[in-house]
């Protein structure tokens, strides 16, 4: 079954996605069509402020109805409210080479990720959370601090389109970094593919914990690298390093497998060890999972 | 590096064409930029170069195990070296026939021999052949001139009798197939060419006389024969005036008596002594400056008379009923036979081991021959005994049937009244023992008329000569250790007119010689045709023909023919000499198969083709 069919219409496929406009496009047809079919609002919260009437629609909370207008109008509203929060995110993107494989089915996975990156800083914008960016392959190439001014926005949309993938990774340094400039409590939102140093990614996660930080880890994975569906002969060569490697994949898909298996599974016991939300992404499943698991990390957060 | 069959050198490329087919129209290396290589190089994959440096190498061992088998099957050999190297050789060829064998006449002959080795330019190179009745390579062609000089040193004089045609051929072999020159160190005799004989040299081989000179005056003793109670020699002067020549003749070791015969210049005359009791006698004559070696002739006293055949007719009277075979038979004097007319009831009357005695059995009528007689026929051939049957008139095919023995089962059918169209006979196969006096005119038998034949067949038989109207004319059974020869027709002039014709006679000694080699024959041989056993010289000797058979005395004697002064001119010798072009290839190959079958460099190219084939196998296995 697929993850979203429990929901009223389906999430968007990421192959739709891609063939959208702008990268803000895509973030507003995402964010927009994920929240309008929510059953129930998450933005419920200690600190609410009155933001707009909206016309009632099946699904929304009783309680939120207000009767006074009813009284008035004999028609059904409900209040809609803005939380106000001081939540700050910081979305860690990755753009090493590594992250510029794509099958030919779906995006990229640095495509599939700048799209996330901005579906999520769109949804924070209206959350009124302070959102920043900060792209990084073996170090920080371009940082935009936190900030919920209504122009920021655009300013993180304007840069994720700019973002070209080109060098190593090295996730761990940028994680420090990143660690050591945060003054505020917050969340970070990695989004890669981690290929790199298992120690050095989850010491690098650990450090923002110890500075009171939450952390979602979306782990973005073509198909192609989960299932490894090659058949003839083939000589892979490293989006990286360039280094090529001869296999037939009948003989190695298992081994490979294992090996994908146990990064994950390690990645997944170890960040969930210490309250680190891993989410793996398959760049052909929709989005808003994504941001679902975005969701509800954030209101533990707070 | 030679090949003897090089066109399968032709299948190699074509073995590889594949493989190029394979890499031309092979799909393009698939390649994918991948992101998760990291995980991959922790499975057991290959790096690249590595894999690229194994492919290469299991294609360079599949390529050399196709490109060796076939060049097992091209039958590799690398040419003998000095040899090899020169393009063109000399070959000297040296006549030691015992013509030569007067004072002076073989020095002179090694001296020419030697001069012909001096006068190879540097750089040719040079061999020596000794020839009399055979031939043989002394000295491969070499450039080693102090070699060949020595071959020429050791060479010694025969008894043989000179072969142009042996000596030819064995020196275009020696050529191996290049250019050259031959040069014929010889007397010159008109005998040393056989009647009709030609010798065939590859074309580019050119043939120089190197002529030692006539021969000199000479007394020769050319037949010694018993004569009753007298011995009768005859004695041959060569020379071109009389003289009187001294003879002498021992007996058993023991001096017999002496003798002067006067002779006339180029005259023959015979010399008669009273015979003593004795097993041989030795005839000579003093010839102090001629040839020495014919100067002492040898004979068995006691076994002078040519050999038996029986003749088995209804009666026993040959002249009656078998005329021409009785007079063919004897023809030849000493070297022919002694036809010695059997009848049927003569046969049932022998004992089991009565036709022991004869050299061959010819059985042209059965009339009277009983079951008994049929036995002794059968236990005779299948003895070793020889039979030739004449299937004519008289001869019935249901009585002959088992003649052979019963291994052996003849089918002779006669059918009555002469044929609608007369036939004439033609060799099956003109390499058969008994058609060697036709080699040369295999035609003159197809000259006899056949009017009427008898079909015949047997188990064991094999068609040596058919009728031109295809039905089998001459067949050759084996039955046990003997043979037998059945001719479709008669031998008197009833159904055919063959005992008119001159092959006649050398057709029937050649059958009876040819079923009964078995047999004991005469007792004269010349030195090139001693039997075996007995050796290649002139004197008195004793042979066992067979195992367990009694032993007989031979008397071996020089060819009389060989002291013959008649002599060739150049031109006359050259005139007998045919240069074929195909002939230098077919010495070359000759040559170069057996340098080819000495070396066997094939199986070295087999057994590397297993090693890379071994090795392609591992190397396959470990290679993804």
């Amino acid at each position: 079954m697929a993850p979203w069919a429990a929901h009223d219409r389906p999430f968007l496929d990421p192959a739709v996605v891609a063939r959208l406009g702008t990268l803000e496009l895509k973030a507003r047809t995402i964010v927009e069509g994920f929240l309008s079919g929510l059953h129930r609002s998450p933005f419920k919260g200690f600190s609410v402020e009155f933001a707009e009437y909206r016309q009632y629609i099946p699904g929304d909370d009783l309680s939120t109805i207000d009767w006074k207008v009813f009284a008035r109008s004999d028609r059904y509203y409900v209040k809609k409210f803005e939380e106000e929060t001081n939540l700050d995110c910081h979305l860690m993107l990755d753009v090493s080479g590594s992250m510029g494989y794509g099958s030919h089915h779906a995006m990229s996975k640095f495509e599939y990720a700048a799209v996330l990156a901005a579906s999520l800083a769109y949804l924070m914008n209206r959350q009124r959370d302070a959102v920043g960016l900060t792209a990084f392959d073996e170090t920080i190439v371009q940082m935009l601090p936190a900030s919920s001014r209504p122009g920021h926005l655009r300013a993180v949309l304007v840069t994720l389109d700019r973002l070209k993938t080109a060098h190593r990774t090295d996730v761990s340094k940028p994680l420090h970094l990143l660690a050591e400039s945060l003054t505020k409590r917050g969340m970070v939102i990695l989004i890669s593919d981690l290929l790199d140093d298992a120690d050095a990614v989850i010491s690098g996660l650990k450090h923002f914990l110890y500075r009171g930080i939450d952390v979602i880890v979306f782990h973005v994975l073509d198909p192609d690298e989960i299932d490894f569906p090659f058949e003839r002969a083939t000589r892979f060569e490293d989006l990286e390093t360039s280094d090529e490697v001869l296999a037939v994949p009948g003989a190695v898909r298992d081994h490979y497998l294992k090996a994908l298996d146990a990064m994950v599974e390690r990645y997944r016991r170890e960040l969930g060890a210490v309250g680190i939300d891993y989410v793996q992404l398959n760049t052909k499943h929709p989005l808003e999972l994504a941001l679902l698991s975005y969701l509800s990390t954030r209101a533990r957060a707070l | 590096m030679s090949f003897l069959s090089p066109l399968f050198l032709v299948g190699a490329a074509a073995a590889a064409l594949p493989i190029l087919l394979h890499l031309l129209k092979r799909d393009p290396d698939v390649r994918v930029k991948f992101a998760a290589v990291k995980l991959l190089k922790e499975a057991p994959v290959e790096q690249t170069e590595r894999h690229r440096l194994r492919q290469l190498l299991l294609l360079t061992l599949r390529i050399a195990a196709l490109v060796l088998l076939a060049l097992a099957f091209a039958r590799p050999f690398v040419p003998d070296g000095a040899a090899a190297a020169a393009s063109r050789a000399t070959i000297v060829a040296l006549d030691t026939s015992f013509s030569l064998d007067a004072p002076g006449r073989f020095d002179r002959a090694k001296q020419l021999a030697r001069s012909a080795i001096d006068r190879v330019p540097a750089g040719e190179a040079v061999g020596v052949v000794t020839f009399a009745d055979e031939a043989a390579i002394t000295a491969k062609p070499s450039g080693d001139r102090v070699l060949a000089r020595s071959a020429v040193d050791e060479a010694a004089v025969g008894f043989g009798s000179t072969r142009y045609r042996a000596a030819l051929s064995t020196a275009a072999q020696a050529l191996g197939g290049r250019t050259g020159t031959i040069v014929l160190v010889t007397d010159l005799q008109e005998g040393g060419w056989d009647a009709g004989d030609r010798a065939v040299v590859p074309e580019g081989v050119a043939i120089e006389l190197a002529d030692v000179g006539e021969m000199p005056p000479n007394l020769a003793v050319v037949n010694v024969h018993s004569a009753g109670d007298r011995i009768v020699a005859t004695i041959r002067n060569t020379g071109p005036s009389a003289r009187d020549a001294r003879v002498h003749v021992t007996i058993d070791g023991r001096p017999a008596g002496d003798a002067t015969a006067a002779l006339g210049p180029r005259q023959s005359g015979e010399v008669s002594f009273p015979a003593a009791p004795g097993r041989a006698a030795v005839v000579s004559v003093d010839d102090p400056g001629g040839v020495r070696a014919d100067d002492t002739r040898y004979a068995v006293l006691e076994a002078t008379r040519a050999a038996q055949v029986a003749v088995i007719t209804g009666s026993g009277d040959l002249a009656r009923e078998a005329f021409y075979a009785e007079h063919a038979l004897a023809a030849g004097g000493a070297r022919g036979y002694r036809p010695v007319g059997l009848s049927g009831a003569t046969l049932a009357s022998m004992p089991a081991n009565g036709l022991n005695d004869y050299a061959a059995v010819v059985l042209v009528s059965t009339r009277g021959l009983d079951r008994h007689g049929r036995e002794l026929l059968a236990g005779y051939v299948q003895s070793g005994g020889g039979l030739v049957l004449a299937a004519g008139p008289d001869v019935d095919g249901e009585v002959v049937a088992d003649v052979l023995g019963h291994d052996a089962e003849l089918r002779v059918s006669t059918v009555p009244g002469p044929s609608a169209t007369p036939r004439a006979i033609a060799p099956a196969d003109v390499r058969h023992p008994i058609f060697h006096p036709f080699a040369s005119n295999a035609a003159a038998l197809g000259l006899v008329t056949f009017r009427q034949a008898a079909r015949v067949d047997g188990s064991g038989c094999q068609t040596i000569a058919r009728f031109t109207t295809g039905e089998a004319a001459l067949l050759d059974c084996s039955a046990g250790e003997g043979r037998g020869l059945v001719l479709a027709s008669d031998l008197n002039n009833r159904w055919n007119d063959f005992p008119l014709h001159s092959t006649f006679v050398p057709f029937l000694h050649e059958a009876v010689r040819y079923v009964g080699s078995g047999r004991a024959q005469g007792s004269d041989y010349a030195v090139g045709d001693a039997p075996a056993g007995a050796p290649r010289r002139p004197g008195i000797a004793t042979v066992a023909d067979r195992q367990h058979a009694a032993p007989r005395t031979v008397a071996i004697n020089v060819d009389p023919r060989e002291s013959d002064p008649a002599r060739l001119t150049p031109e006359e010798f050259q005139s007998a000499i045919t240069h074929m072009k195909d002939a230098a290839s077919a010495e070359a190959r000759g040559e170069a198969r057996q340098q080819e079958d000495r070396q066997h460099l094939w199986q070295y190219a087999i057994a590397l083709m297993a090693i890379a084939l071994v090795a392609e196998g591992w190397l396959a296995a470990r290679t993804v």
